[in-house]
């Protein structure tokens, strides 16, 4: 296969959610979906990444569902690739952090695509 | 020349010697006894000039001969010529250096065919962005008039965005030259000595006309020069006297023919080089800025990329393919230009920053997203036309094969030489290249629309459903998207099907807060002929900066929906604060002072309504998005605007 279309193609199917399930596994602290959604509104994560961890496409990029691995989520938070704002433990502790990744883990597509007909015109 | 008729009308010269008067009397006679009754011997001021008790001035006798009325003047010719190039309308907030035009719009222009109209504006940065929105449209220029030193320092921003996203505007500002003519403090502090100096920078071409024979061959000039690639605004300053000058038939001059200059090619040599480059490519990629700007630019760039099946990148400066083309891959532009070993770039604003990705946010560290070996090539006219001081040519960077001149129009050249130059070897490896890219946009499609799912019933509305709800209120309609993308994650280029070149016309040029609103109206303005549905995704911050351009919408009924994308902030610097306070480690928690629009929530629909505009919201629960959406929808196609208002969130 074309070899920019390997890329293109991997970079989308990262996108669907049968591709990232198996990534979708949590390996820090156990954290609280309910509390964690508190702190996703209460520093303002929903302002670039949406409330239900959609993406904003530059100014955040699409966090649920199907997160990245819990480790990935804390190792961007506390050292921040691209232009997210670091979250250090001063700003945000470890709990709060378990919270948020609890959070991400628990949102599920509200809808699918096949049940919203405007989504599915030409 | 006809003169006064004697009916008591104090015409220009007249009220000026009615200043006098009156000062003369407030040093000694009362001014009514000395008006009515002429004395023997006047009391007056030694300073005050006498003046004969004008017959004219008192009604009951033939006037003097001086100018109290007038039968022609320059600013009628000077309509004349502003017709002879086209223009259409003229946008403008009153300004009394520019009365005499003003006057002969709407008492000459207006009322004789062929008709040029006058939108009345309440801020000069609305006229001069209605005229930006207009010219991406209707690809000539419209014209604005600003009071000088005031207006033209209003209209200043919208300048700078109309330079930066390269269109075309004739701009008027207009000046009181003669010190002696200046009547009061006012025309002084309204007065520059080189107006256009403020604007000089981000503007093409500018001049002060002294003469109508200098108007009409700098009017002429400088259009020619905002409609030669890159596009660009260009200003005349006319003096105030000149405009009220009486012309007489027999002092009327020719007004110069306007041809205008072909779009400049790059050079065929230089073309054909880079056709070789394209065909020996294995990864080509174009990506396209502001190339497309006709049906033609459209046409032509989808040619290119099919006859290679090479993948296109929208830079969303203008519709420049068609938004569900299979070779737009768009949607994975990172993975596709870390792939390629030839990019082509066609009319990039920022061209070195689509080749980086940023390593560190702090140090702003960035790394080359090129492959080793991979070549660019940049087909531009702004390598013909650039200035300094305001740095919107951005980062250097440095380009293989440089081409100057315009892209679209040298797309048929290189067409050609691409042509020429293909084996059928080359033909069987570009077409199986083209299906497999196109397996890879249905595929980008479906996880858009996957995307766009997540939190489809939350409140507030998801920018995706606000997306998805306005183009399933527009879709069957012949639309256009009269807004920028950018604020929006690009939903619009994700999930609408964009095929035509007015459907979407980029966006500030700039990013100069402001633009969206009224350039809006000016590109739905130029759509109104056509019968087009212009729909403006309208950012809140945006609309706050001078909406009272609402109030020019409803007057003027100019059919535009306005779907407000509320998210009560200034959301673009809410992120950039918090980065700062994060990296302080002093929390994002105040970090919303001074970036918020809350306390009170502003409700856009009740100040569209005292504008004049039909309204509909705040809306907050995404089911009552799409009904609402339908009625406003039916109210522009009756002909007027509309304003849906939608809390939405930040992107």
């Amino acid at each position: 296969m074309n070899a920019m279309i390997a890329r293109v193609l991997l970079g989308v199917l990262l996108t669907l959610p049968l591709a990232s399930t198996a990534f979708a596994q949590s390996t820090g602290p156990a954290g609280d979906p309910v509390r964690g959604k508190a702190v996703f509104m209460a520093m303002n994560c929903y302002l670039c990444h949406g409330t239900f961890g959609q993406g904003g496409g530059r100014a955040g990029p699409k966090l649920a569902p199907h997160p990245i691995p819990a480790n990935l989520i804390m190792r961007q938070l506390r050292h921040p690739a691209l232009n997210m704002p670091p979250y250090t433990i001063v700003v945000l502790s470890d709990a709060q952090a378990a919270d948020i990744i609890a959070y991400l883990q628990s949102i599920k597509p509200d809808k699918a695509v096949k049940d919203i007909p405007i989504l599915n015109v030409r | 020349m006809a003169k006064s008729s004697g009916d008591g009308a104090v015409g220009r010269g007249g009220f000026l010697k009615g200043v006098a008067l009156a000062g003369s009397a407030a040093v000694a006679a009362p001014v009514a006894a000395v008006a009515q009754t002429p004395p023997a011997a006047p009391p007056r001021s030694p300073s005050v000039p006498a003046v004969p008790a004008s017959a004219g001035e008192r009604g009951s006798a033939p006037p003097a001969d001086d100018d109290l009325t007038q039968s022609t003047c320059v600013s009628d010719f000077m309509v004349d010529v502003m017709k002879s190039l086209g223009i259409e309308y003229v946008a403008a907030m009153p300004g009394s250096s520019f009365r005499g035009l003003h006057e002969s719009i709407v008492n000459y222009a207006m009322v004789n065919a062929p008709s040029m109209e006058l939108i009345t504006c309440t801020h000069e940065e609305a006229s001069v962005a209605m005229s930006h929105g207009y010219f991406k449209i209707e690809g000539k220029p419209m014209a604005c008039m600003m009071h000088t030193a005031v207006g033209l320092q209003h209209g200043s921003m919208a300048i700078y965005n109309a330079w930066a996203d390269r269109a075309a505007i004739f701009m008027i500002t207009a000046n009181q030259i003669d010190v002696a003519k200046r009547r009061s403090s006012v025309p002084w502090e309204h007065t520059a000595q080189d107006a256009a100096a403020m604007v000089r920078d981000f503007t093409k071409w500018d001049d002060a006309p002294a003469s109508p024979e200098h108007f009409a061959e700098s009017a002429v000039r400088a259009y020619q020069f905002a409609m030669t690639p890159p596009y660009e605004p260009v200003l005349l300053t006319l003096d105030s006297d000149l405009q009220e000058d009486p012309l007489p038939p027999e002092r009327r001059p020719r007004i110069p023919k306007l041809v205008l200059n072909a779009p400049p090619q790059g050079d065929a040599n230089v073309v054909a080089a880079a056709a070789k480059m394209l065909v020996a490519a294995e990864h080509p990629v174009l990506i396209a800025d502001r190339c497309a700007r006709t049906p033609a630019g459209v046409t032509n760039l989808v040619a290119l990329a099919e006859l290679l099946g090479a993948p296109i990148l929208d830079a969303i400066g203008r519709m420049n393919v068609p938004w569900r083309h299979p070779l737009n891959q768009s949607s994975s532009q990172t993975a596709i230009i870390g792939a390629a070993d030839l990019i082509v770039g066609l009319e990039m604003t920022d061209f070195w920053g689509t080749t980086q990705r940023f390593v560190s946010p702090r140090t702003e560290e960035t790394r080359s997203r090129l492959q080793p070996g991979a070549k660019t090539i940049s087909i531009s006219s702004t390598q013909l036309y650039m200035k300094s001081n305001f740095q919107d040519f951005e980062r250097y960077l440095d380009v293989d094969l440089p081409i100057a001149g315009d892209a679209e129009a040298t797309l048929p050249s290189l067409i050609e030489a691409v042509r020429s130059l293909i084996t059928p070897d080359r033909r069987r490896v570009f077409d199986a290249r083209a299906a497999a890219f196109a397996d890879a946009h249905l595929a980008a499609l479906a996880a858009s629309r996957q995307a766009a799912a997540v939190g489809w019933d939350d409140s507030p509305i998801t920018v995706a459903r606000l997306c998805a709800e306005v183009y399933a209120a527009v879709r069957n309609d012949d639309w256009s998207l009269v807004s920028g993308v950018d604020f929006q994650y690009r939903w619009p280029q994700q999930l609408w099907n964009a095929e035509k070149h007015y459907q979407y016309i980029g966006d500030a040029g700039a990013f100069g807060v402001g633009y969206c609103a009224p350039a809006s109206l000016g590109a739905a303005l130029a759509n109104r002929k056509y019968g087009r549905l212009s729909v403006c995704i309208q950012p809140d911050g945006d609309l706050m900066v001078a909406n009272g351009v609402l109030w020019t919408a409803a007057h003027h009924k100019i059919p535009l929906l306005y779907v407000m994308h509320n998210n009560r902030a200034y959301h673009q610097e809410i992120m950039a604060l918090q980065a700062v306070a994060n990296r302080r480690q002093r929390g994002v928690g105040r970090t919303l002072i001074g970036t918020t629009l809350t306390d009170p929530n502003i409700n856009f629909a009740k100040l569209a309504n005292a504008m004049g505009v039909y309204s509909e919201g705040p809306i907050t629960d995404p089911n009552d998005l799409g009904p609402a959406l339908a009625r406003a929808v039916a109210r522009v196609k009756r002909g007027e605007p509309a304003l849906v208002d939608v809390v939405a969130q930040g992107r």
